[in-house]
């Protein structure tokens, strides 16, 4: 049990040192102090994970030239955006400018306060915290709108505007997505939602939402509209460098620059840690009777999330970019109804508890995959733009 | 059709009109015409006789005729026939009609010799600066024999700017260029947009002028410019190297020795096999897809390494002098290429397999900067970007050269005209180099490398060679002259015609398909800018001699 709890018996000792009026302000502060050393030293790990990664994946060696296999390789990237020299366009609205990254930073870092980390490791379990979640995460449009616009460039505006779009039209089937979980748990609350996936059939198969056919359909959603949320690849079209040079962050550079790239990531990790939450069980071990072992159970999160992590990277050797129709096309006319398709599916597999299981898969596989061919197949098919007029452009 | 047929041709519909016909033999033909009726000869030649436009060329042959001289240069593809229609032109000025309106694809052409020759081709239906740079002085023509070639105008406005066209009503103006991630030259395109959709642009490149024509007719001599030559281009200079010499040796009549011929075409597929591999990485890192750009560039790797052993360079071979090459290929050298040839053939047909089927990309390139053979034969577009139209065009099959007429290989052609077939068009086309290369290989002959030349090489007489460079047809002409260099060699790089096949392929697309469009040619600006004076700043920063330059280097290393 000491493997399991000495994160939080170390946080009591330590908060136990203070007079009881300063003990929540400690207490909170301790959390914030070592959620943000995890999850920066993560972001140094998965920057050269992921060069490295992609490295393998493009037959190529990756850094290997600072420390062994190039482990000091993040070391070495961070000396590097430090002591770069921060350079502000004249005509930038300074103010602004300044605020932007970290405008972008702070809510992303924000959200991983009500995601439960552990058994034990929850920093604040939040009655609403799913909302809560989002609510932060929604501020990244903001901080991209911030950059575009304060940067006075007109790529830097027209990557915030492709941002902005973006991640509004994505955050629709993400939001969406999640009821399908909530239905399910019947709680906001993502301790709650943990619980309801704990346990399993025969002690072997998890209960994880997962492995429902509406909770695999919510996740691949879920995935796919978090990768189109972080900016990443194939939906990296704010920064498309081939088409707008680098998007809004066109006109940062040195630290600043390193601050958008680490809220990038942040997103990232935050996007990963809620689907693991989600529909993969949180902390939760792959097998159920593995959480009575001595393995901590935040060692499993963070081996999904890791896991989460290595798809992404996958994802990004292996896709071309979308293009900007495309990819509205992708969230409006697609990812969108099967979203909503997907919360009929769950109703259904709530109200068909006592049928037999083979039935139950069988109706909402079939409901789920009738309308994902014939979307895909409109979608897929080649479209023959006629041209447009546009009746007040004149 | 042969040659004499079109004299006959020609003959009969024009008559007196035909001044003189010289056919030289291994399918040239030149036709001395009448200037007034060069006009309908050509739209005669172009529609009725079905020829391919190739370029237009001006010279001033004052010194020796005192007229200027003005070709047409149309290809016989099916007949392996380079057809230059010639007029001399006594005016003052010169003026001579424009044949933009038959033939749209000399547009191009016309507007270079109108800046720098000062012919007027009267008639033509834009007739705005192209070449010279924004500043230069109205009345100056730097190609004409009697301006030197370090000169400098006076009343160059350094300041002034080009004067653009207006953007049609109710499109916003995006500017592309001159300095753009993707592209690796500068170029700067001016976009007409509504909305997403591309409606028109404006085109204003040659901002990488390096006088090299010039230097060519006033400063090198015939075997120094092989070495100009060869840097005209970064990916493709072993071409314009073997064109230059190929028109000399058309022109003096010289014929060089078969293992210098096969050692030459081993060299342009080489050249051709890395620069496709290269396009394929940039094309596909245009659209997002990195891994793909990294295995083609590992993939080009040892082709680059084996060009470095058998020439001493990753590029620029230095292959090629009048009347033969510069090295050898060794036994080993053969050895080790084929065992490279084997090792890219493998690993390209692993790439080619996973992409022929990827609908990911597909989505980015199916349909996307569609060119229909109609567009090719207006615009003159050639290389890949016709074939991939499904015109079947290739100068090492139809004008054979060096020894592509002792070796077999398949000219692939696409259907589609757009940046897909393109993609599919280029990545087969490293298999047919890779044959290609094998039989040169098997086939190449012992002998000489190098032809004993006469002291002086003939005076006065024409040379053309078209050389299918890996982004389509570069061709060479070249009149010989005296003082051991050309009178006049003029280069057309094939993005010269491509590139302004680029309007009519990004009209009414997405904006976003603008670059890929745009790469799908494989543009190559410093190829298709070659020709300008003198470098416009030369006359305001000091010019630094040698010693100079090595004294300041001595310094900062100090």
């Amino acid at each position: 049990m000491l493997l399991e709890t000495w994160l939080v018996q170390l946080k009591h000792w330590m908060v136990n040192l203070f007079p009881a009026g300063w003990q929540p302000g400690v207490g909170s502060l301790v959390s914030v102090t070592v959620i943000l050393g995890v999850f920066a030293t993560l972001f140094a790990v998965a920057t050269l994970l992921e060069r490295k990664g992609l490295g393998r994946i493009q037959n190529r060696p990756g850094p290997n030239r600072v420390g062994p296999w190039g482990l000091f390789q993040p070391v070495a990237d961070g000396i590097k955006m430090l002591t770069k020299e921060d350079i502000v366009p004249l005509t930038a609205d300074q103010v602004v400018h300044f605020l932007a990254p970290i405008v972008l930073l702070a809510p992303v870092t924000l959200a991983f306060a009500v995601i439960p980390f552990g058994r034990k490791l929850v920093p604040i379990d939040l009655d609403a915290g799913l909302l809560f979640f989002f609510a932060v995460g929604s501020a990244a449009e903001v901080a991209a709108f911030m950059a575009g616009w304060s940067s006075h460039n007109k790529y830097s505006l027209l990557g915030a505007m492709r941002a902005i779009a973006q991640m509004i039209s994505f955050e629709l089937p993400l939001v969406i997505s999640t009821m399908a979980v909530i239905m399910m748990s019947g709680s906001l609350s993502l301790v709650e939602i943990v619980r309801a996936q704990d346990g399993g059939v025969f002690g072997l198969i998890p209960r994880w939402h997962v492995l429902t056919p509406w909770g695999l359909a919510g996740f691949l959603i879920f995935f796919t509209a978090a990768l189109a949320e972080s900016n990443r690849s194939p939906f990296d079209l704010p920064e498309g460098e081939s088409e707008i040079i680098g998007g809004f962050m066109t006109e940062y550079s040195g630290f600043k620059y390193a601050l958008f790239f680490m809220g990038e990531y942040f997103g990232m990790f935050a996007v990963s840690g809620l689907a693991t939450t989600l529909f993969l069980g949180g902390w939760h071990a792959p097998l159920p009777f593995l959480d009575r072992t001595l393995v901590p159970s935040f060692v499993w999160f963070f081996g999904k999330l890791l896991l989460l992590l290595f798809v992404f990277i996958w994802l990004r050797g292996t896709l071309p970019r979308l293009r900007v129709d495309q990819l509205m096309n992708f969230s409006w006319k697609f990812l969108l109804p099967l979203a909503l398709i997907n919360l009929l599916v769950v109703a259904l597999w709530r109200f068909t508890a006592s049928w037999p299981l083979a039935g139950r898969w069988a109706l909402c596989l079939v409901a789920l995959a009738a309308p994902f061919v014939a979307l895909g197949a409109a979608l897929m098919r080649h479209r023959h733009w006629k041209p447009r007029h546009y009746r007040y452009a004149r | 059709m042969p040659a004499h047929k079109i004299i006959e041709r020609l003959k009969d519909q024009f008559g007196v009109a035909i001044q003189r016909a010289d056919l030289p033999g291994n399918g040239r033909l030149f036709v001395f015409v009448d200037s007034a009726a060069l006009k309908s000869i050509c739209r005669f030649v172009f529609r009725d006789l079905d020829a391919r436009y190739v370029t237009s060329i001006g010279s001033d042959d004052r010194p020796y005729s005192d007229s200027f001289l003005v070709a047409h240069h149309f290809a016989f593809d099916r007949t392996g026939l380079l057809c230059s229609l010639l007029t001399h032109l006594t005016g003052n000025p010169p003026k001579v009609d424009s044949i933009s309106k038959e033939v749209p694809a000399a547009n191009w052409a016309e507007r270079e010799f109108r800046d720098l020759l000062g012919i007027e081709p009267v008639g033509h239906p834009y007739p705005k600066r192209l070449v010279l740079p924004d500043g230069w002085p109205e009345g100056k023509h730097p190609l004409r024999k009697d301006v030197a070639w370090n000169f400098v105008p006076e009343g160059y406005d350094e300041d002034r700017e080009f004067a653009f066209d207006e953007p049609p009503e109710g499109c916003m103006v995006i500017p592309f260029g001159p300095f753009h991630p993707t592209l690796d030259e500068p170029a700067h395109f001016r976009l007409y947009v509504e909305g997403e959709m591309v409606r028109g642009c404006e085109y204003r490149g040659f901002m990488a002028h390096r006088g090299i024509e010039k230097l060519g007719e006033s400063v090198l001599t015939y075997n120094e410019i092989p070495m100009a030559a060869e840097r005209i281009c970064g990916i493709c200079g072993c071409v314009h190297n073997v064109a230059y010499a190929q028109a000399v040796e058309q022109a003096a009549a010289i014929k060089p020795p078969p293992r210098a011929e096969f050692i030459r075409t081993i060299m342009l597929e080489l050249e051709r096999l890395h620069s496709h591999l290269l396009w394929v990485g940039l094309a596909c890192h245009i659209v997002g897809f990195d891994t793909l750009f990294m295995q083609s560039f590992r993939i080009r790797e040892p082709l680059m390494w084996m060009a470095e052993k058998i020439s001493g360079n990753r590029k620029t071979y230095a292959l090629c002098l009048i009347g033969g090459v510069r090295w050898d290929f060794t036994a080993e050298l053969k050895a080790e290429l084929q065992q490279v040839l084997l090792k890219v053939e493998q690993e390209w047909r692993a790439v080619v397999e996973a992409v022929a089927g990827d609908r990911n990309l597909q989505k980015r390139t199916l349909g996307i900067g569609v060119t229909s053979p109609e567009l090719v034969k207006n615009v003159g577009l050639i290389g890949p970007v016709a074939r991939a139209a499904g015109v079947d065009i290739d100068c090492r099959r139809d004008h054979p050269y060096a020894a592509y007429d002792r070796v077999e290989f398949k000219v692939i052609t696409g259907t589609g005209g757009d940046v897909w077939s393109r993609l599919l068009v280029r990545a087969q086309e490293v298999f047919e180099s890779i044959r290609i290369i094998r039989q040169c290989l098997e086939k190449m002959p012992e002998g000489p490398l190098q032809l004993q030349l006469p002291d002086e090489l003939p005076i006065g007489r024409m040379g053309m060679s078209s050389v299918e460079a890996p982004r389509g047809e570069a061709h060479h002409f070249v009149i010989t002259g005296e003082n051991n260099r050309p009178r006049r060699w003029r280069v057309r790089a094939p993005t010269y015609q491509n590139l302004q096949g680029i309007p009519a392929m990004i009209k009414d697309q997405q904006l976003a398909d603008m670059t890929i469009s745009l790469g799908s040619i494989d543009p190559c600006f410093s190829c298709t800018d070659r020709m300008e004076i003198v470098d416009i700043r030369s006359g305001k920063t000091t010019v630094y001699t040698q010693e100079e330059l090595r004294e300041m280097a001595r310094r900062k290393v100090l």
